[in-house]
């Protein structure tokens, strides 16, 4: 996997010892290294992997598919009320990260997590925590818009009616109506409710994929490259509505796009070859990327 | 994957788009060329005073507008740069620096323009030449000026730090230079009311060697945040220094 | 390019010149050519196929059509109570076991009354069909006042009088050649001049079961026992297919055992039908002990037959949902369960129904393992349960074609035809299915 390293993650990887800041435990800060910026190797991650009000934390997750290694120790904190981009070229492990901030990794074959993951410093892989509920309050937008082959309403409705969240029809149109607001789908679909959602367009069909999702209120919105199937205009308004989805949900999104990062999001994380190689705000990373892999990347040098 | 640059950090590689890469050059070049032109003006309005000649001041005036519209030039390929590439980290950072710059070199370039100016004024007026004593500061001034120019554009050539640092250091003895020039100005007016006159032009002489310096000094900070990412522009000049560049 | 020798291909390919040069205009034109052929080769595998069936249904309806038509010799009948032996018309015993075809051979007598000699009488009974007296029998006991009445009566006629008047036998073949003798001949001439013999709807091949007589064989019988017979198989296999599906395509582990299930599935599949027969034999009538020549063993027999059949079309249809689907249903909370039931289902459902219909169909057309549990034997009654003896139209569709009767030949066709219109109707039901309820995502 790796095929270069500096000698000291050589050595660090070959006597097995984690490296000094892979101890760190959840509260404390890790350190900017001086020798990751003249290192084209990863000795690890560069920047402030913690926020002041975590929502959810990752303290040295590995993710295994078989025997091959999909992203290794990774720590991160993804903090109340902001957005979260990850970045990073294909096979990164972006999108294996946020998958196993809802655990949709359970559902892939082979796949195995190791570290530990927290909402609300609640261990989400605790044996007696039911999946189900962690899914409901952490929701999950696809790279591809799918909506159910149903009506607009029974999509919006099917979360809150899986959950028991409501009794009476009443209290279903209120959500139903509700979550389309937030996702600015309302005034599109109101008069055709009840035709099928698959017979949207492809930013409508993600807004309502949106919709869906906000229904069950969630506490975090994981969005696995949400606008790559979309045209610039309807990106543009499903990242306007990411902007004002962060005033009441935490979201992390992975992206392909760096301008989208750069609009969208807070912090930035970037991902290469399964590492987490720098976090930071995302004005930073954006001009100032401490890391020389995070600088070629954004700067259009490789990936 | 492996990358041979891990020796030298300041190799860069290169964009998986050409063309980018070049139209960087280009930029970069054209800056560049601004800069030796810069150059070249101030050496020619300084060698102008020097030897009295008007014509040769005319001359540096007349090539202003070069100056100008290279920086014209300059200005509309970085706006294309950004609009067309939406360069990032490093590459904004060089763009951005280099828009700056460029205004830097215009200005020097005006300043070039005012001391051939004065130069036609001290010479083409009517009364009596200036003596060599008044402009003896000019010449110790615009060499200190030049040499911060040369080695600001060598830093902005090289992407050389360490000379930036020492660049942004000298300005405080050009600005120390210009302070005692005034000085003594000052006390040849106090000697002879006759010399008010001329004391005047050598005053604006003076004050554009020091803006001179004051703009290569902002170049070479903008080499430092080009190559750091750190902006030093309003750092004190005692803790300017690698360590703190290296800060987080 | 006169010194094209000398130019290498790559140096041809990389100068760009080759384009419309004449080398390229002849490859070009070989190209076309042999594109025309591959179209030509498919368009001529697909003429040859139309054409065999078409063929095929030519020669079977062209066989069997006039089996729907039977002749009919309308003869004055008295229900005479000394003819028939019945002295009290309210004793339901007497009237069944009464003496009707004495009955049939007075009408007979009556109207050719100057034929005599018993071999002349013999011959002139044989025109009428020996089953004419079960419909006198039949409306005597539906009306037992008819009793010392006469009223007219459409009879069945024999099937050779039957074949000769659908002209299967010839009337200018020597005496010898054939099974109607010149007399015979000549009181269906008699009877034709006197309007008395006509071609009718031949309702009782629909009505009746098995016979002897090819004029009083019905495929009534069949049908109903290829009805109980697939009813058991819908009941047995599709549930359980539909359950097998589930498992193995969303919550088997993926692992060597399940590879193994998997494989044997398809095998099982490739089976040849008779040894699922000789299986039903063995198990479930000689084993469990369950009636011999019994729908609910044949549905037994062909549920094994057709579950693989069915699980294969279920997991293709269960493949078919895209994983956006489930990972939709999955994200917004769902449990495997209801997303399995909320979404993938559905979506399935189509594929499963269509797989299933298929497999009804190909069970439907099955013989050879329903021949390995007794489903072969002569029933004339027909079934009234799935416990009872019955037949199945294949297997009806067999044993006609066994029969010698000249007649049997068009039954058979005819009931070929009834089968391939079973057949015909349940593929366009999947088809039918298949575009009315698939989603399009």
């Amino acid at each position: 996997m790796i095929t270069q390293a500096s000698p000291q993650t050589e050595e660090s990887m070959d006597t097995g010892k984690p490296a000094p800041s892979r101890t760190a435990s959840i509260g404390t800060r890790s350190r900017v290294s001086n020798k990751a910026l003249d290192d084209r190797g990863f000795s690890e991650t560069v920047g402030d992997i913690t926020v002041d009000q975590p929502r959810m934390q990752t303290r040295d997750v590995n993710v295994y598919y078989g025997d091959k290694q999909a992203i290794k120790d990774v720590s991160l904190d993804i903090g109340r009320n902001e957005v979260v981009a990850m970045i990073g070229p294909s096979g990164c492990g972006k999108s294996t990260f946020i998958r196993c901030l809802n655990r949709m990794n359970d559902t892939i074959e082979g796949c195995r997590v190791t570290g530990t993951i927290t909402l609300d410093k609640q261990d989400i892989y605790d044996p007696t925590l039911d999946v189900v509920q962690l899914r409901a309050r952490v929701g999950m937008v696809f790279q591809k818009p799918n909506p159910f082959p149903k009506s607009i309403y029974d999509n919006v409705a099917y979360g809150p009616r899986i959950h028991g969240l409501v009794s009476s029809r009443m209290e279903t149109d209120e959500i139903v109506q509700r979550s389309l607001e937030r996702a600015g789908l309302w005034s599109e679909v109101k008069d055709r409710l009840t035709s099928s959602g698959t017979g949207l367009s492809g930013g409508q069909q993600q807004r309502l994929c949106i919709a869906r999702a906000i229904a069950v209120s969630p506490d975090v919105i994981l969005m696995d490259e949400p606008c790559s199937a979309l045209d610039p205009i309807a990106t543009a308004r499903i990242e306007e509505l990411i902007d004002e989805l962060r005033e009441n949900y935490t979201i992390a999104i992975v992206t392909h796009s760096m301008q989208q990062a750069a609009r969208v999001s807070q912090r930035t994380a970037y991902f290469h070859l399964g590492d987490l190689v720098e976090v930071g705000e995302t004005n930073q990373i954006f001009t100032n990327p401490r890391h020389r892999l995070t600088e070629d990347y954004i700067t259009g040098r490789f990936g | 994957m492996t990358p041979k640059s891990t020796q030298n950090p300041q190799q860069i590689e290169e964009h998986t788009v050409k063309r980018f890469d070049q139209e960087l050059d280009e930029l970069n070049s054209l800056v560049l060329r601004m800069g030796g032109l810069v150059q070249d003006q101030i050496t020619r309005a300084m060698d102008a005073l020097r030897e009295e000649d008007p014509e040769a001041a005319r001359q540096v005036i007349a090539r202003d507008h070069v100056v100008n519209f290279m920086d014209v030039e300059a200005n509309e390929r970085a706006v294309n740069l950004l609009a067309l590439r939406q360069p990032m980290g490093r590459d904004l950072r060089m763009i951005m620096s280099l828009g700056k710059a460029v205004t830097d070199l215009e200005r020097i370039g005006d300043e070039a323009e005012r001391i051939a100016r004065m130069t036609i004024h001290i010479y083409e007026a009517a009364g009596s030449q200036p003596s060599h004593k008044l402009l003896r500061d000019t010449h110790s001034m615009s060499s200190l000026a030049k040499k911060m120019l040369r080695d600001a554009l060598d830093c902005l050539a090289r992407l050389d730090v360490e000379l930036a640092l020492e660049v942004a250091k000298g300005d405080a003895e050009l600005d120390s230079e210009f302070q005692s020039a005034l000085r003594r100005l000052a006390t040849y007016i106090m000697e002879d009311s006759r010399n008010v006159g001329h004391a005047i032009d050598v005053t604006f002489i003076v004050r554009s060697l020091e803006r001179i310096g004051d703009h290569a000094k902002n170049i070479s900070e903008y080499v430092i945040f080009l190559v750091k990412g750190k902006d030093v522009r309003h750092v004190s000049p005692e803790s300017l220094d690698q360590d703190f560049l290296e800060q987080a | 390019m006169t010194d094209g020798k000398l130019i290498t291909g790559a140096e041809l390919a990389a100068s760009g010149s080759w384009h419309g040069s004449p080398q390229t205009q002849r490859r070009l034109r070989k190209r076309q050519a042999a594109e025309k052929r591959f179209r030509a080769y498919g368009l001529v595998a697909i003429l040859m196929g139309v054409s065999f069936v078409a063929l095929l249904f030519f020669d079977i309806v062209a066989k069997g059509w006039t089996a729907f038509m039977q002749t009919h010799i309308q003869l004055e009948v008295t229900y005479d109570p000394e003819v028939l032996g019945i002295a009290d018309s309210g004793d339901t015993q007497a009237l069944s076991r009464a003496n009707y075809t004495g009955m049939v051979k007075a009408a007979m007598r009556k109207t050719f009354p100057n034929v005599s000699g018993r071999r002349a009488k013999r011959a002139l009974y044989g025109t009428v069909s020996s089953g004419a007296g079960f419909v006198l029998r039949e409306r005597m006991m539906a009306n037992p006042d008819l009793l010392g009445s006469t009223e007219k009566l459409w009879l069945p006629a024999d099937d050779d009088i039957d074949m000769l008047l659908k002209g299967h036998i010839r009337r200018d073949a020597p005496e010898s050649d054939r099974r109607v003798s010149d007399q015979q001949i000549a009181w269906v001439e008699q009877l034709e001049q006197s309007g008395q013999i006509r071609k009718q709807f031949n309702t009782t091949f629909f009505t009746a079961g098995d016979s002897r007589e090819p004029e009083l064989a019905g495929i009534r019988g069949a049908t109903t026992g290829s009805f109980y017979t697939l009813l058991v198989t819908l009941i047995l296999s599709f549930p359980l297919a539909v359950a097998a599906a589930i498992y193995l395509e969303e919550f088997a582990p993926k692992n060597r055992w399940t590879d193994i299930i998997e494989v044997n599935i398809n095998n099982l599949a490739a089976v040849p039908s008779i040894v699922f027969g000789l299986l039903g034999l063995a198990v479930f009538i000689n084993f469990f002990g369950l009636p011999r020549s019994a729908p609910l063993v044949g549905g037994l027999v062909l549920t094994l037959m057709t579950l693989p059949t069915i699980i294969i079309a279920s997991r293709a249809a269960l493949k078919s949902v895209p994983p956006s689907i489930r990972e939709a249903a999955l994200g917004m909370g769902a449990s495997k369960t209801q997303m399995i039931t909320h979404h993938v289902l559905p979506l399935a459902m189509p594929g499963m129904l269509t797989g299933t219909i298929i497999g009804m169909a190909q069970a439907l057309g099955e013989t050879a393992p329903l021949l390995m549990i007794g489903m072969v034997a002569f029933i004339v009654d027909v079934p009234g349960g799935p416990l009872e003896p019955a037949t199945v139209l294949p297997v009806q569709i067999f044993l006609w074609a066994d029969s010698p009767e000249r007649a049997f030949v068009e039954r058979t066709s005819a009931a070929i035809m009834v089968l391939l219109g079973f057949l015909i109707l349940m593929n366009a039901l999947a088809v039918v299915l298949r575009r009315r309820f698939e989603r399009r995502w």
